[in-house]
Protein backbone atom coordinates (compact mmCIF):
# COMPACT_ATOMS: atom_id res chain seq x y z
CA UNK A 1 0.00 0.00 0.00
CA UNK A 2 2.72 2.35 0.67
CA UNK A 3 4.27 1.70 -2.51
CA UNK A 4 0.82 2.81 -3.94
CA UNK A 5 0.44 5.82 -1.64
CA UNK A 6 4.73 7.29 -3.42
CA UNK A 7 2.75 6.69 -6.73
CA UNK A 8 0.02 8.99 -5.73
CA UNK A 9 2.18 11.32 -4.71
CA UNK A 10 4.31 11.35 -7.97
CA UNK A 11 1.71 11.02 -9.88
CA UNK A 12 0.16 14.44 -8.38
CA UNK A 13 3.46 16.41 -8.19
CA UNK A 14 3.53 15.30 -12.00
CA UNK A 15 0.09 16.68 -12.95
CA UNK A 16 0.88 19.53 -11.38
CA UNK A 17 4.20 20.31 -12.68
CA UNK A 18 2.94 19.67 -16.71
CA UNK A 19 0.22 22.38 -15.42
CA UNK A 20 2.58 24.85 -14.38
CA UNK A 21 4.34 24.13 -17.52
CA UNK A 22 1.57 24.97 -19.79
CA UNK A 23 0.84 28.06 -17.84
CA UNK A 24 4.49 28.69 -18.10
CA UNK A 25 4.80 28.42 -21.82
CA UNK A 26 2.78 30.69 -22.39
CA UNK A 27 4.73 33.09 -19.88
CA UNK A 28 7.63 32.16 -21.73
CA UNK A 29 6.55 32.43 -25.29
CA UNK A 30 5.90 36.19 -24.39
CA UNK A 31 8.59 36.91 -23.23
CA UNK A 32 10.47 35.50 -25.98
CA UNK A 33 8.37 37.16 -28.40
CA UNK A 34 9.13 40.80 -26.08
CA UNK A 35 12.94 40.05 -26.00
CA UNK A 36 12.80 39.48 -29.85
CA UNK A 37 11.26 42.77 -30.64
CA UNK A 38 13.45 44.52 -28.69
CA UNK A 39 16.12 43.06 -31.05
CA UNK A 40 14.03 43.87 -33.91
CA UNK A 41 13.50 47.66 -32.59
CA UNK A 42 17.22 47.76 -32.22
CA UNK A 43 17.50 46.33 -35.80
CA UNK A 44 15.66 49.02 -37.01
CA UNK A 45 17.21 51.92 -35.11
CA UNK A 46 20.17 51.13 -36.72
CA UNK A 47 19.15 50.68 -40.34
CA UNK A 48 16.99 54.28 -39.50
CA UNK A 49 20.28 55.45 -38.11
CA UNK A 50 21.49 54.57 -41.22
CA UNK A 51 19.83 55.83 -43.39
CA UNK A 52 20.12 59.72 -41.94
CA UNK A 53 22.73 62.02 -43.81
CA UNK A 54 25.04 62.29 -40.82
CA UNK A 55 24.68 58.61 -38.92
CA UNK A 56 25.49 59.07 -35.27
CA UNK A 57 27.99 56.07 -34.80
CA UNK A 58 26.72 56.72 -30.74
CA UNK A 59 23.19 55.58 -30.79
CA UNK A 60 24.13 52.74 -33.26
CA UNK A 61 26.50 51.95 -30.44
CA UNK A 62 23.91 51.46 -27.77
CA UNK A 63 21.44 49.71 -30.56
CA UNK A 64 24.70 47.06 -31.11
CA UNK A 65 24.98 46.83 -27.41
CA UNK A 66 21.70 45.82 -27.02
CA UNK A 67 21.18 43.19 -29.63
CA UNK A 68 24.90 41.69 -28.34
CA UNK A 69 23.56 41.62 -25.07
CA UNK A 70 20.28 39.37 -25.78
CA UNK A 71 21.53 37.30 -28.55
CA UNK A 72 23.32 34.92 -26.53
CA UNK A 73 20.61 34.30 -24.24
CA UNK A 74 18.78 33.36 -27.38
CA UNK A 75 19.00 29.19 -26.48
CA UNK A 76 17.51 29.76 -23.33
CA UNK A 77 14.06 31.64 -24.86
CA UNK A 78 13.41 27.79 -26.23
CA UNK A 79 12.83 25.60 -23.32
CA UNK A 80 11.11 22.18 -24.18
CA UNK A 81 7.31 23.09 -24.37
CA UNK A 82 7.49 26.56 -25.55
CA UNK A 83 6.75 25.37 -29.37
CA UNK A 84 3.57 25.19 -31.20
CA UNK A 85 2.48 22.04 -29.07
CA UNK A 86 2.03 24.75 -25.88
CA UNK A 87 -1.45 25.96 -27.69
CA UNK A 88 -0.24 29.79 -27.94
CA UNK A 89 0.54 31.64 -31.09
CA UNK A 90 4.17 31.22 -31.80
CA UNK A 91 6.08 31.16 -35.40
CA UNK A 92 8.65 28.53 -33.43
CA UNK A 93 8.71 25.93 -35.70
CA UNK A 94 9.00 22.11 -34.06
CA UNK A 95 12.30 22.11 -36.23
CA UNK A 96 13.89 24.19 -33.15
CA UNK A 97 13.93 21.16 -31.22
CA UNK A 98 14.12 18.35 -33.19
CA UNK A 99 16.81 19.67 -35.11
CA UNK A 100 18.33 20.96 -32.11
CA UNK A 101 22.01 20.68 -33.60
CA UNK A 102 20.99 22.71 -36.50
CA UNK A 103 19.00 25.48 -34.22
CA UNK A 104 21.94 26.01 -31.68
CA UNK A 105 24.69 26.38 -34.55
CA UNK A 106 22.96 29.27 -36.37
CA UNK A 107 22.32 30.68 -33.18
CA UNK A 108 25.80 30.79 -31.70
CA UNK A 109 26.71 32.17 -34.89
CA UNK A 110 24.30 34.71 -34.45
CA UNK A 111 25.64 35.51 -30.99
CA UNK A 112 29.05 35.33 -33.15
CA UNK A 113 28.21 38.16 -35.19
CA UNK A 114 26.40 40.27 -32.84
CA UNK A 115 28.97 40.40 -30.99
CA UNK A 116 31.13 41.21 -33.94
CA UNK A 117 28.70 43.96 -35.09
CA UNK A 118 29.39 45.73 -31.77
CA UNK A 119 32.72 45.56 -31.91
CA UNK A 120 32.57 47.27 -35.25
CA UNK A 121 30.09 49.59 -34.08
CA UNK A 122 32.16 50.77 -31.47
CA UNK A 123 35.16 51.37 -33.36
CA UNK A 124 32.48 53.95 -34.64
CA UNK A 125 33.15 54.22 -38.28
CA UNK A 126 30.13 54.54 -40.37
CA UNK A 127 31.10 52.48 -43.04
CA UNK A 128 32.78 49.74 -41.90
CA UNK A 129 29.15 49.74 -39.94
CA UNK A 130 27.11 50.02 -42.85
CA UNK A 131 29.01 47.36 -44.24
CA UNK A 132 28.63 44.76 -40.94
CA UNK A 133 25.23 45.28 -41.12
CA UNK A 134 24.00 43.66 -43.75
CA UNK A 135 25.95 40.39 -42.06
CA UNK A 136 23.80 41.11 -39.13
CA UNK A 137 20.96 41.22 -41.46
CA UNK A 138 21.88 37.62 -42.65
CA UNK A 139 22.99 36.34 -39.22
CA UNK A 140 18.45 37.04 -38.50
CA UNK A 141 17.88 35.48 -41.73
CA UNK A 142 19.98 32.42 -41.29
CA UNK A 143 17.46 31.44 -38.19
CA UNK A 144 14.36 33.07 -39.50
CA UNK A 145 14.56 31.21 -42.70
CA UNK A 146 14.60 27.33 -41.35
CA UNK A 147 13.25 27.91 -37.92
CA UNK A 148 10.45 30.00 -37.85
CA UNK A 149 7.33 29.89 -38.98
CA UNK A 150 5.58 31.98 -42.17
CA UNK A 151 3.07 34.27 -41.00
CA UNK A 152 -0.17 33.49 -43.05
CA UNK B 1 -0.05 42.26 -63.32
CA UNK B 2 2.93 40.82 -63.86
CA UNK B 3 4.23 42.85 -61.33
CA UNK B 4 1.64 41.94 -58.47
CA UNK B 5 2.16 38.44 -59.71
CA UNK B 6 6.33 38.92 -59.01
CA UNK B 7 5.65 40.92 -55.76
CA UNK B 8 3.98 37.90 -54.22
CA UNK B 9 6.58 35.39 -55.23
CA UNK B 10 8.97 37.47 -53.72
CA UNK B 11 7.44 38.17 -50.24
CA UNK B 12 6.57 34.09 -49.94
CA UNK B 13 10.25 33.21 -51.16
CA UNK B 14 12.69 35.69 -48.74
CA UNK B 15 13.36 37.83 -51.46
CA UNK B 16 12.56 41.17 -49.62
CA UNK B 17 14.84 42.86 -51.52
CA UNK B 18 13.12 41.82 -54.82
CA UNK B 19 9.85 42.62 -53.54
CA UNK B 20 11.10 46.46 -52.17
CA UNK B 21 12.10 47.14 -55.73
CA UNK B 22 9.22 45.46 -57.59
CA UNK B 23 6.62 47.52 -55.29
CA UNK B 24 8.74 50.41 -55.87
CA UNK B 25 8.58 49.88 -59.82
CA UNK B 26 4.91 48.89 -59.15
CA UNK B 27 4.55 53.04 -57.30
CA UNK B 28 5.55 54.27 -60.66
CA UNK B 29 2.59 52.45 -62.96
CA UNK B 30 0.04 53.03 -60.58
CA UNK B 31 1.27 57.06 -60.60
CA UNK B 32 1.30 56.93 -64.47
CA UNK B 33 -2.17 55.29 -64.39
CA UNK B 34 -3.68 57.77 -61.76
CA UNK B 35 -2.46 60.30 -64.21
CA UNK B 36 -3.29 58.57 -67.14
CA UNK B 37 -7.14 58.45 -65.26
CA UNK B 38 -7.00 62.10 -65.82
CA UNK B 39 -5.06 63.24 -69.11
CA UNK B 40 -5.00 60.10 -70.76
CA UNK B 41 -6.85 58.36 -73.88
CA UNK B 42 -10.73 58.01 -73.06
CA UNK B 43 -11.50 55.06 -72.39
CA UNK B 44 -8.65 55.14 -69.48
CA UNK B 45 -10.28 58.09 -67.68
CA UNK B 46 -12.09 57.46 -64.86
CA UNK B 47 -14.61 60.41 -65.85
CA UNK B 48 -15.34 57.87 -69.28
CA UNK B 49 -15.56 54.19 -67.09
CA UNK B 50 -17.06 55.27 -63.14
CA UNK B 51 -20.72 55.76 -63.60
CA UNK B 52 -23.56 56.25 -60.95
CA UNK B 53 -25.09 54.14 -59.15
CA UNK B 54 -28.19 54.29 -62.03
CA UNK B 55 -25.41 53.65 -64.85
CA UNK B 56 -24.70 50.20 -63.07
CA UNK B 57 -28.16 49.20 -62.51
CA UNK B 58 -29.30 49.58 -66.09
CA UNK B 59 -26.40 47.77 -67.13
CA UNK B 60 -26.94 45.01 -64.83
CA UNK B 61 -30.45 45.49 -66.27
CA UNK B 62 -29.29 44.93 -69.89
CA UNK B 63 -26.92 41.90 -68.66
CA UNK B 64 -30.13 39.93 -66.98
CA UNK B 65 -31.82 40.56 -70.29
CA UNK B 66 -28.99 39.18 -71.89
CA UNK B 67 -28.22 42.15 -74.49
CA UNK B 68 -26.96 44.74 -74.58
CA UNK B 69 -28.82 47.72 -76.10
CA UNK B 70 -25.85 50.26 -76.89
CA UNK B 71 -22.29 48.75 -77.34
CA UNK B 72 -19.63 49.04 -74.69
CA UNK B 73 -16.35 51.21 -75.86
CA UNK B 74 -13.89 51.22 -72.88
CA UNK B 75 -14.75 49.55 -69.35
CA UNK B 76 -18.20 48.78 -69.09
CA UNK B 77 -20.05 49.76 -65.71
CA UNK B 78 -19.61 46.63 -63.70
CA UNK B 79 -16.28 46.49 -64.68
CA UNK B 80 -15.44 49.98 -64.53
CA UNK B 81 -15.88 49.80 -60.52
CA UNK B 82 -14.15 46.30 -60.47
CA UNK B 83 -10.87 48.13 -62.12
CA UNK B 84 -11.08 51.67 -59.51
CA UNK B 85 -11.26 48.89 -56.71
CA UNK B 86 -8.49 46.84 -57.53
CA UNK B 87 -6.44 50.17 -58.53
CA UNK B 88 -7.81 51.46 -55.14
CA UNK B 89 -6.68 48.38 -52.77
CA UNK B 90 -3.17 48.76 -55.00
CA UNK B 91 -2.27 52.14 -54.09
CA UNK B 92 -3.59 51.30 -50.63
CA UNK B 93 -1.45 48.30 -49.92
CA UNK B 94 1.71 50.26 -51.91
CA UNK B 95 0.69 52.80 -49.20
CA UNK B 96 1.57 50.75 -46.81
CA UNK B 97 4.13 48.73 -47.87
CA UNK B 98 6.38 52.14 -47.61
CA UNK B 99 5.96 51.77 -43.99
CA UNK B 100 6.10 48.43 -43.43
CA UNK B 101 9.13 46.30 -41.21
CA UNK B 102 10.13 43.17 -41.60
CA UNK B 103 10.86 41.11 -38.62
CA UNK B 104 14.26 41.34 -38.94
CA UNK B 105 13.88 45.33 -38.81
CA UNK B 106 16.65 45.21 -41.04
CA UNK B 107 14.87 46.06 -44.36
CA UNK B 108 12.27 47.95 -43.94
CA UNK B 109 9.84 50.13 -45.94
CA UNK B 110 11.60 53.79 -47.30
CA UNK B 111 8.99 55.63 -45.17
CA UNK B 112 9.68 52.94 -42.19
CA UNK B 113 11.66 55.38 -40.31
CA UNK B 114 8.52 57.75 -39.11
CA UNK B 115 6.99 54.52 -37.52
CA UNK B 116 8.32 52.62 -34.61
CA UNK B 117 9.22 48.81 -35.26
CA UNK B 118 6.11 47.62 -33.54
CA UNK B 119 3.65 50.08 -35.54
CA UNK B 120 5.47 49.07 -38.59
CA UNK B 121 5.29 45.18 -37.92
CA UNK B 122 1.51 46.10 -37.63
CA UNK B 123 1.51 47.46 -41.14
CA UNK B 124 3.08 44.82 -42.73
CA UNK B 125 0.52 42.82 -40.93
CA UNK B 126 -2.17 44.76 -42.12
CA UNK B 127 0.03 44.86 -45.63
CA UNK B 128 -0.36 41.26 -46.07
CA UNK B 129 -4.18 41.02 -45.68
CA UNK B 130 -5.08 43.99 -48.33
CA UNK B 131 -2.89 42.23 -50.72
CA UNK B 132 -4.80 38.97 -50.32
CA UNK B 133 -8.19 40.79 -50.51
CA UNK B 134 -6.71 42.62 -53.58
CA UNK B 135 -6.00 38.84 -54.95
CA UNK B 136 -9.91 37.99 -54.58
CA UNK B 137 -10.73 41.14 -56.14
CA UNK B 138 -8.04 40.15 -59.61
CA UNK B 139 -9.72 36.43 -59.19
CA UNK B 140 -13.59 37.83 -59.84
CA UNK B 141 -11.92 40.33 -62.68
CA UNK B 142 -10.69 37.51 -64.22
CA UNK B 143 -13.43 35.54 -63.86
CA UNK B 144 -15.85 38.26 -65.30
CA UNK B 145 -13.42 38.35 -68.01
CA UNK B 146 -13.64 34.48 -68.65
CA UNK B 147 -17.82 34.73 -68.51
CA UNK B 148 -17.56 37.39 -71.11
CA UNK B 149 -15.56 35.19 -73.30
CA UNK B 150 -17.59 31.96 -72.80
CA UNK B 151 -21.25 32.81 -72.04
CA UNK B 152 -21.58 36.38 -73.99
CA UNK B 153 -18.88 35.57 -76.78
CA UNK B 154 -17.45 39.10 -76.13
CA UNK B 155 -13.28 38.74 -76.14
CA UNK B 156 -12.57 41.84 -73.86
CA UNK B 157 -8.77 41.44 -73.59
CA UNK B 158 -7.92 42.03 -77.43
CA UNK B 159 -9.33 45.64 -77.41
CA UNK B 160 -7.66 46.36 -74.04
CA UNK B 161 -4.17 45.83 -75.75
CA UNK B 162 -4.94 47.24 -79.14
CA UNK B 163 -7.31 49.64 -78.01
CA UNK B 164 -9.13 48.89 -81.28
CA UNK B 165 -12.65 47.16 -81.01
CA UNK B 166 -14.37 45.68 -84.06
CA UNK B 167 -17.87 46.67 -85.85
CA UNK B 168 -19.60 48.71 -82.89
CA UNK B 169 -21.91 50.55 -84.68
CA UNK B 170 -23.45 53.85 -82.92
CA UNK B 171 -20.51 53.82 -80.43
CA UNK B 172 -18.05 56.58 -80.06
CA UNK B 173 -14.53 55.04 -80.78
CA UNK B 174 -11.48 55.68 -78.57
CA UNK B 175 -10.10 58.89 -78.88
CA UNK B 176 -6.72 58.55 -77.87
CA UNK B 177 -4.63 61.41 -76.08
CA UNK B 178 -2.12 63.29 -77.88
CA UNK B 179 1.60 61.08 -78.07
CA UNK B 180 3.33 63.46 -76.20
CA UNK B 181 1.72 63.40 -73.46
CA UNK B 182 3.01 59.37 -72.89
CA UNK B 183 6.48 59.99 -72.50
CA UNK B 184 5.34 63.49 -70.03
CA UNK B 185 3.27 61.51 -67.73
CA UNK B 186 6.16 58.49 -67.77
CA UNK B 187 8.90 60.54 -66.81
CA UNK B 188 6.47 62.51 -64.39
CA UNK B 189 5.60 59.46 -62.87
CA UNK B 190 9.15 57.58 -62.61
CA UNK B 191 10.78 60.57 -61.07
CA UNK B 192 7.96 60.96 -58.50
CA UNK B 193 8.41 56.83 -57.73
CA UNK B 194 12.18 57.33 -57.23
CA UNK B 195 11.34 60.13 -54.53
CA UNK B 196 9.66 57.92 -52.86
CA UNK B 197 11.69 54.69 -53.28
CA UNK B 198 14.21 56.97 -51.44
CA UNK B 199 12.02 57.68 -48.38
CA UNK B 200 11.04 61.32 -49.94
CA UNK B 201 14.61 62.46 -51.06
CA UNK B 202 15.46 63.51 -53.88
Amino acid sequence: MKFNAYWLVAGLVLAAASAAVADNAASVIQARQAHYKQIGAASKGIHDELGKPAPSAAVIQGFAKTIDTLAPQIPSWFPPGSGPEAGVKTAAKPEIWTDAAGFSAVASAFATEAHHFDDVAQGGNIDAIRAEYTNLGKACFACHSKYRAKED
Amino acid sequence: MALVAFCWWSAQNDQLALHETAGEVLVGLVIFRLIWGVVGSSTARFADFLRGPRGVAAYIGELRRGRSEHAIIGHNPLGGWSVAAMLGLLVLDLGLGLFAVDVDGDQPGPFAGLVSFDQGRAIAHVHHWVFNTLLALIVLHLAAILFYAVVRRDNLVGPMLTGAKAAVREATPMKGAPLWRLPVVAAISALAAYVIAQGGKL
